[in-house]
């Protein structure tokens, strides 16, 4: 630490309060203290930083950025000072970045971005530092600790044991969380990049996660119980996900019940889309994309080995929203009776092939009643189970009364 | 203001025969072009799609050149007049298989003519129809009954339902729950 560096720290707070004070003037102030007076660097900045904030009539500096705060409790906009342990490194990804990552105290984590230009030393995963006046914005919507040169770290000799707290599913908000979760679907992924993803979920209900490829990266076994330290959470299109990436993850002996937060919805099926029946998917491991006609995979091209699937897109009614619906092929099996080898057969010997399919399909569950549950994703429902609707007399009996309760 | 960046699907809305044959309100959101029509039914709600579930007791074909197929679908309460044309073909095709007297589930656009006396003539123009059973029907009856009577209940209230009061009057709530009434009784228990 030099007096340059002290002497840019200190005319930026000032003059994110809005003052627009004169560096050379600070600088001579810092070295008559240090110099002449013998002042310790840290001292002879809050003096000045304290008589210039007196001078430029700004409050707010000074003091604000010293005190060492907890991480769970800084918001962005602050200037702030925290001691934590860096629990994640993960790839910078543009030039301009020297790293990134989560550092976390025993009240919580946050995410940082170290910029190329700050000149700090880089920290080292597993030591714990103490971090004074980095600014905290707001980055896709979750708290974000900046590191930039007017911040100075010093490693620090502390070997307290850190235990993250655990978050319900339910509670996670952008940014770090830390779960106690069970995989309970493994999908099969869409990017080449992607390790694995699926569905977690705990007692108190269920999100997506991605694993990316890296070297270190394990994937996670289907209905294992996980405890994940400092994940990752993101959000898109107002839906959360977890990416494992930055996180810790061991198998746990344990079990959960998971609860279901599924979507319940009941209609009418006022329309069955193209695409629904029997379809085609690309076989190459991984891919699972629908096939056109003529065998043709948008990324693999011609797939002569393709498989076959059923699946029914749709739109479930209530009479005041129009929900877009996707089964899968257990559920078309049974709500059609139609089973996957008896629609190829009917498929390779019918004249209309694969378009006899999607009319008998339709054809079963256009304009019938069903209550179906399952999570939404992009605006349509995925549905885990779906049932027809039967005809009950006690809400007959409800409705009469309704409408003839009142004098008509 | 409905949402520019995502297209939302209009509801089909549940109503007996006995409103949509009252039906004469009918307005655009705004002068685009491609804005939908709604129409604004007796008990106060907006629809420019509707579901309707009963029996198709009749089909025409009619037309030489431009084929297209009437039909009438009965409920506890009236009759709904249905159209398919060659501007919807599948609905068309579906139709054309549908062998009088069967339970049939419609979806649809409401469509008001006026003809040249002042009188309204309001159908159903179809996007699909599909045979269904009478327990489809019955849950039919008893979704439609509900949807009228939450509307009957808000009557007046919103600003589809003031508008309703205004073009059909305060009687509305009086004369609809008796049909919804007379309605349900029709449902075997």
């Amino acid at each position: 630490m030099n007096l340059s560096e002290v002497t840019e720290r200190i005319s930026r707070k000032l003059e994110a309060k809005g003052a627009q004070p004169d560096r050379q003037k600070i600088e001579s102030r810092l070295r008559r203290l240090v110099e002449e007076f013998g002042v310790n660097l840290t001292e002879a900045e809050r003096t000045v930083t304290t008589d210039l904030a007196r001078e430029y009539k700004v409050s707010g500096v000074g003091n604000t950025s010293a005190e060492l705060r907890p991480i769970s409790e800084i918001a962005a906009g602050e200037w702030v000072t925290i001691e934590g342990k860096v629990v994640a490194l993960t790839p910078p990804v543009s030039p301009s970045i020297a790293q990134t990552g989560i550092i976390a105290d025993s009240s919580g984590a946050i995410r940082f971005v170290t910029w190329a230009r700050s000149n700090v030393p880089p920290m080292e995963f597993g030591q714990w530092y103490r971090i004074e006046s980095a600014v905290v914005d707001n980055y896709k919507g979750a708290p974000n600790l900046k590191i930039h040169s007017g911040t100075t770290i010093s490693r620090i000799d502390e070997d307290a044991p850190l235990l993250p707290s655990i978050t319900p599913i339910a509670d996670l908000k952008p940014g770090v969380g830390s779960v106690r979760a069970k995989v309970i679907q493994d999908w099969e992924v869409a990017h080449d990049r992607m390790l694995q993803t699926g569905l977690l979920g705990d007692e108190s209900g269920t999100i997506k996660f991605v694993i990316w490829k890296d070297e270190e990266r394990e994937k996670l076994e289907l209905d294992t119980v996980y405890n994940i330290y400092y994940a990752t959470v993101d959000e898109y299109n107002g839906r959360l996900s977890l990416v494992l990436n930055t996180a810790m993850y061991i198998a746990d002996e344990g079990d959960i019940e998971v609860g279901r937060n599924e979507t319940e919805s009941y209609g009418a099926i006022v329309q069955v889309a193209p695409g629904s029946g029997l379809i085609k998917r690309c076989p190459v491991e991984g891919c699972n994309r629908t096939l056109s006609r003529q065998n043709y995979c948008p990324v693999h091209e011609i797939q002569p080995n393709f498989r076959y699937d059923l699946r029914i897109k749709a739109v479930l009614d209530d009479g005041n929203r129009a929900r877009n619906v996707l089964m899968q092929r257990e559920i078309v099996e049974r709500l059609t009776g139609i089973t996957l080898e008896e629609a190829i057969q009917i498929a390779e010997t019918n004249p209309l092939g694969m378009d006899e399919i999607f009319y008998r399909v339709r054809n079963a569950v256009l304009g019938h009643y069903y209550s179906c549950s399952g999570n939404e994703f992009d605006g349509r429902l995925l549905v885990n189970s779906c049932s027809p609707m039967r005809f009950d007399p006690v809400k007959l009996a409800e409705l009469l009364n309704r409408a003839g309760g009142e004098p008509a | 203001m409905r949402s520019q960046t995502a297209f939302e699907r209009e509801p089909a809305r549940r109503v007996f025969a006995a409103e949509f044959r009252e039906t004469r309100y009918q307005f655009k959101d705004d002068d685009d072009e491609k804005s939908p029509t709604y129409v604004i039914f007796p008990t106060g709600i907006r629809s420019n799609r509707v579901f309707i579930v009963g029996t198709l007791t009749e089909k025409q074909r009619q037309g030489d050149q431009n084929v297209f197929y009437r039909g009438r679908v009965v409920d506890p309460t009236g009759t709904f007049f249905i159209m398919a044309g060659s501007y919807q073909p599948e609905a068309m095709q579906q139709l054309a298989r549908i062998e009088p007297p069967a339970f049939v589930a419609v979806v649809g656009k409401p469509n008001i003519y006026t003809t040249q006396d002042g009188n309204h003539l309001v159908s159903v123009r179809t996007e699909s129809i599909t045979v269904v059973d009478r327990e489809t029907r019955d849950l039919w009856v008893l979704d439609t009954a509900r949807a009228t009577l939450d509307r009957l209940d808000a009557f007046g209230t919103t600003d589809d339902a003031r508008k309703a009061m205004d073009e059909y009057g305060t009687e509305v709530p009086h004369v609809y729950r008796k049909i919804v009434y007379d309605a349900l009784t029709q449902v075997q228990m």
